[in-house]
């Protein structure tokens, strides 16, 4: 009974899973001799049809099939983003108030951020061979990183006039020395 | 459409001008600022009940509490220069005469508040100097003409309709007489002293003559030079003196005779007693000065006192003084015009006012030097003490220094003179006129000490202007070295040159008084510190030869000798010349000429230069598309103001701006049918200057500003000579609706904060106005608030928001001073004439500072308590998700429990 009833919980685990899982189960139950007996009838209302579907889905679909797509969603993720982006910097305007400031800072730090967090991300795919995802990936976010860039430049936030460097333009240095005044008597 | 814009304009500016205008909180009043006010030298005096009434010669009339010397009123005349007060009288009300040559007002005023009881005018056709009296309720006047006759003129003073106030006049021949000087009035005889002859007439008959005696008759020997000193007294008499030697000379019955006994020159009689008063030097050196009381008949000593006379003062005479049964007060005043009231018969001086104030000549703010505690940790390095001793001077400074600091602060203990953190307490040194020096506490407004320097006056330069020079060769800055500071002036007997070298902070001199044997035309302080970081100081003498202080300097000097530059303004001549050290050598220091601009026939009326010690934050403007448009910032630029006399435009005033190294004049704009006063400010990269609009009749200001374009040719070394193109000029010109009587800018530590333009009013107000509001605008640009630009308006607006000096009216301002405090935010002010008046300005707001109303209690309290509430949550925050883990840890234990059983049951049904 009791192996049925661990069938029945991990069904749609692969077998690797499903020893561990009679490993735990062997912790928990001591009395293991009663499980090999013939089980016992199904719990009212419980169908094993359910169960056989199940696995016919798992059967058709390739596994590296779904990897590749899920990876290859999450690579288009940020330039997904992109209209979107556009459209909230748009909105946003440029006068220089808190919230633009904070959208814009938004905007800039999650692209870098996502950048560094790159090879974390990928690493949920469990294949190496992501790497043009990795590459579209990046891009996307550079391009975030662009749309921020552009809407600090908007915004004036960017020193990129000559202006912005005055206050550091240092005095020149006097080359000759002049005194005097009125003549006095 | 254009109604709409217009409105647009006065909301950008009233929205700008809400940023910019600075006011005083009423709670503000006296916080920081502080007024003295003064009467000046006084010329007149008359002690009565309870009050002095003064007469001075800055033509002020002044009443001073007797107990306090305070002011209790001051009513101000005509400009002093133009008009004296002549006569005081003083009986149930004040009357004065003042006025000049032919025009006279008499006045009378109510003695208790000072207000003008009546006033009239007094005209004569004879433009020369003359004497007042009065007698009897009537007025004389007496015009002495040269080698003709005296006229004298009787007015009544009382109860005549103003309308029908007619003189009598007399006229009495005098074919001997020459002017006034020569002639004083004793009580109803108007004597004179001509050609060893003494002559007197009673002025109350109606056909009397001048009568005389030879002075021999009197004296004994006539050959020393005689002068008459008038007297006060029933009798008509005069003092005769002769070698300092005064003799004493009554008329009685119409003859002159001498009294057999000497007196001091100073003598002075009083009306209610019989007693001459008079000063003697006394040997004694704690008590200088005695006052000693003769009998009027037999000139034997009554009694004499010797005085606490204060040390720093000049030597005094007895200008008057009161007699009340066996108490006498006289009131004396210095040759460094001090005035003092003396109780006698204790000798004890009551109090003492220093009225050489009230004409300040040259002013220097200096930074206090620090305090001895910070300067012990100096001393760590001095000895060739071991580590451990090194470690406990550290240490020990380093816990007073916390102590000090806990306990609030050292310069708040026991009144020491230490430096601050944010250069708010500075000291003030001035020199006066009257040759004295006064070093003035900026906190308090109260003396720290004053050095009087016998002998000396100021130098004359543009328009009768007065100027001496004080160059600060050390500032305070470096320990263990004492600041030093160098006065030049004139002596007042030859006119050479007085150089006067002093510690600012503690007012000692080292070397004290320098008499030089060349007359002083010009001095330049030196940017290059001798070893002992003491900037050398180059004279330049009236023969053109240029003498350095100190003379070891020179090895500093040689280096540049090449690079300094001279220029000086002649208004005489009106030119402007250039000289360079350039053919100096080592042993001699030699003036070559190298340029001359000759005004003529213009007069030069100003030269200005810029502020020494200016620094420019900001080399450039960003104009509305964020380019940089790179200023002209030249340090060697001079304006030179000039006023041409002009057939059809009456006259032109010009004004240049020349490089004063080169001698190139990079601009000029002349206004036509217009005139003086020409103020000019100039500081940055520009210049503003103030003139009076014939025209129009009215004050009209002119902004100049120099750029040098959108591309610095050099951003790292400024030299004159390298001229690669003229630089763009932008002018603009604004009415201001008011009279100015100073102008300057404020200054500040770094330059970062917006500059003020301080005008000093003729009504007695000072008002700061930004300079963003006189700035040209750049035609054919956008100007609104995003481009921090205000659009033109012709008139100035003058708001009373803006008066620095809120309702302190100040007199007679002869000078602004501004200085920069170390917080950048903040400069100094002192205003002088009259008044002394200190405040500081913010212009562009203490940004750099907390409100004096920041509520530190409130901060505290929040602080405190979001720290605890933190402790407190954390706790309860921790309790809480120990009590969640135990229950946790119940509800597993029951599952678990819950397992167990149901697996028991399982085989338990097996």
């Amino acid at each position: 009974m009791n192996k049925n009833l661990n069938n029945s919980r991990n069904i749609d685990m692969s077998s690797k899973q499903l020893n561990r899982r009679q490993k735990w189960s062997l912790d928990n139950v001591k009395i293991r001799t009663l499980s090999t007996a013939e089980p016992l009838a199904a719990p009212p209302s419980y169908s094993s049809q359910a169960v056989s579907l199940a696995t016919d889905v798992s059967k058709k679909t390739d596994v590296s099939r779904l990897i590749s797509k899920k990876s290859w969603d999450l690579a288009l993720a940020p330039l997904k983003q992109v209209p979107m982006n556009l459209f909230i910097s748009y909105m946003a305007g440029n006068s220089i108030s808190i919230f633009p400031i904070m959208m814009v800072g938004m905007l800039l730090m999650r692209p870098i951020q996502a950048i560094w967090a790159t090879k974390s991300t990928f690493k949920m795919m469990e294949t190496s061979k992501a790497i043009l995802q990795i590459i579209v990936y990046v891009f996307g976010n550079l391009v975030n990183v662009a749309v921020a860039l552009y809407k600090c430049h908007s915004m004036g936030l960017l020193p990129t006039y000559a202006s912005d460097w005055l206050a550091f333009v240092e005095p020149p240095l006097r080359n000759e020395f002049l005194g005097g005044g009125v003549l006095l008597h | 459409m254009a109604n709409f814009r217009s409105i647009y304009k006065v909301q950008v500016f009233l929205t700008i001008l809400i940023h910019l205008t600075l006011a005083l909180y009423e709670d503000q009043v006296g916080k920081f600022d502080w007024k003295r006010s003064f009467v000046g030298k006084v010329k007149y005096v008359s002690l009565e009940a309870r009050r002095i009434i003064v007469a001075t010669e800055e033509n002020v009339l002044a009443s001073l509490s007797m107990n306090t010397g305070d002011i209790q009123w001051r009513q101000l005349l005509e400009d002093p220069n133009d008009y004296q007060i002549e006569l005081l009288q003083v009986d149930k009300e004040i009357l004065t005469v003042s006025g000049s040559h032919n025009t006279w007002l008499v006045r009378t005023w109510e003695i208790n508040s000072g207000t003008l009881l009546s006033e009239w005018p007094l005209n004569t056709d004879q433009n020369i100097p003359s004497k007042f009296t009065v007698f009897e309720k009537k007025l004389y006047h007496i015009i002495p003409v040269t080698a003709s006759h005296v006229e004298v003129t009787v007015y009544p003073l009382y109860d005549v309709n103003a309308n029908q106030r007619k003189g009598i006049l007399r006229k009495i021949t005098a074919p001997w007489i020459k002017d006034s000087s020569e002639c004083v009035v004793a009580n109803s005889y108007f004597i004179c002293l001509e050609s060893n002859q003494l002559y007197f007439l009673n002025l109350l008959k109606d056909n009397a003559d001048f009568q005389s005696r030879p002075l021999d008759s009197l004296l004994g020997s006539s050959l020393a030079k005689t002068v008459l000193i008038e007297l006060n007294h029933d009798t008509p008499s005069v003092l005769l003196v002769q070698n300092n030697i005064a003799k004493l000379a009554t008329i009685v019955e119409n003859n002159i005779s001498v009294k057999p006994f000497d007196l001091m020159p100073n003598a002075v009689k009083f009306k209610e007693n019989e007693h001459i008063y008079q000063l003697e030097a006394n040997d004694n050196r704690d008590k200088l000065i005695r006052v000693k009381a003769k009998d009027f008949q037999t000139g034997k000593d009554v009694f004499s006192v010797d005085l606490d006379y204060p040390i720093g003062l000049g030597a005094p005479i007895i200008l008057g003084g009161q007699s009340i049964g066996l108490v006498t007060k006289l009131f004396l005043t210095t040759t460094d015009n001090a005035l003092l009231l003396v109780h006698l018969p204790e000798g004890k001086i009551l109090w003492t006012r220093e009225e050489a104030l009230s004409s300040i000549i040259a002013t220097e703010f200096f930074e206090l030097p620090i305090s001895e505690l910070d300067a012990s940790i100096e001393h760590e390095f001095d000895g060739d003490s071991d580590i451990i001793s090194m470690f406990t001077h550290r240490i020990t400074t380093q816990i007073n220094q916390l102590y000090s600091l806990l306990s609030g602060g050292q310069s708040r203990k026991n009144g020491v003179m230490v430096r601050d953190e944010f250069g708010l307490h500075k000291i003030i040194v001035v020199a006066t006129r009257a040759g004295k020096l006064f070093a003035i506490d900026t906190l308090s407004g109260s003396i720290a000490w004053s050095y009087r320097l016998p002998n000396i006056q100021p130098f004359l330069s543009t328009d009768k202007k007065e100027e001496m020079l004080l160059l600060v060769q050390r500032t305070a800055k470096y320990y263990p070295l004492p600041a030093q500071c160098v006065l030049l002036a004139q002596d007042s007997i030859t006119g050479l040159g007085v150089v006067f070298q002093f510690d600012p902070i503690t007012g000692q001199s080292t070397k004290g008084i320098q008499r030089l044997n060349y007359k002083i035309v010009q001095a330049v302080l030196l940017p290059y510190p001798n070893k002992n970081l003491l900037k050398p100081f180059l004279v330049v003498s009236d023969t053109l030869e240029v003498h350095l202080f100190p003379k070891d300097s020179i090895s500093q000097l040689k280096e540049h000798f090449s690079t300094t530059f001279l220029y000086i303004a002649d208004p005489k001549r009106d030119s402007l010349n250039g000289y360079s050290l350039k053919y100096s050598t080592e042993d001699s220091l030699k003036l070559t000429p190298i340029w001359e601009v000759n005004f003529q026939p213009s007069n030069l009326v100003d030269v200005s230069a810029k502020p020494i010690n200016e620094i420019v934050h900001s080399q450039g403007k960003v104009l509305y598309d964020r380019s940089v448009y790179y200023k002209y910032v030249n340090p060697n630029l001079l304006a030179v103001a000039t006023v041409t006399p002009d057939p059809n435009h009456r006259s032109v005033v010009s004004v240049y701006l020349i490089d004063g190294v080169t001698g190139l004049i990079l601009h000029s704009a002349s206004h036509r049918r217009a005139k003086g006063p020409i103020h000019l400010v100039h500081s940055e990269n520009w210049l503003v200057y103030t003139y009076f609009n014939d025209r129009f009749r009215r004050m009209e200001v002119s902004a100049v500003e120099l750029y040098e374009g959108h591309l610095q040719s050099n951003s790292t070394v400024f030299s004159s000579f390298a001229v690669s193109q003229l630089p763009d000029i932008q002018t603009q010109s604004y009415i201001l609706p008011a009279m100015p009587l100073k102008m300057t800018v404020t200054l500040t530590e770094r330059g970062v904060t917006n500059k003020f333009l301080l005008i000093a009013l003729t009504n007695g107000a000072v008002i700061e106005i930004p300079w963003l509001l006189l700035q040209p605008r750049f035609t054919g640009m956008p100007c609104g608030p995003e481009e921090s630009c205000i659009p033109y308006m012709p008139e100035i607006p003058i708001h009373s928001e803006t008066t620095i000096n809120y309702n302190q009216t100040l007199s007679r301002i002869s000078g602004i001073e501004v200085a920069p405090a170390r917080l950048e935010s903040t400069c100094h002010v002192l205003v002088h004439g009259l008044d002394i008046f200190y405040t500081r300005v913010a212009p562009s707001k203490t940004f750099d500072l907390l409100k004096e109303d920041f509520d530190y209690r409130l901060i505290v309290l929040v602080l405190v308590g979001s720290i605890v509430a933190t402790f407190v949550t954390k706790r309860l925050a921790a309790r809480k998700a120990l009590k969640r883990a135990w229950k946790i840890f119940h509800k597993k234990d029951i599952d678990k429990k819950i397992e167990v059983m149901r697996i028991c049951c399982i085989g338990i049904v097996k």
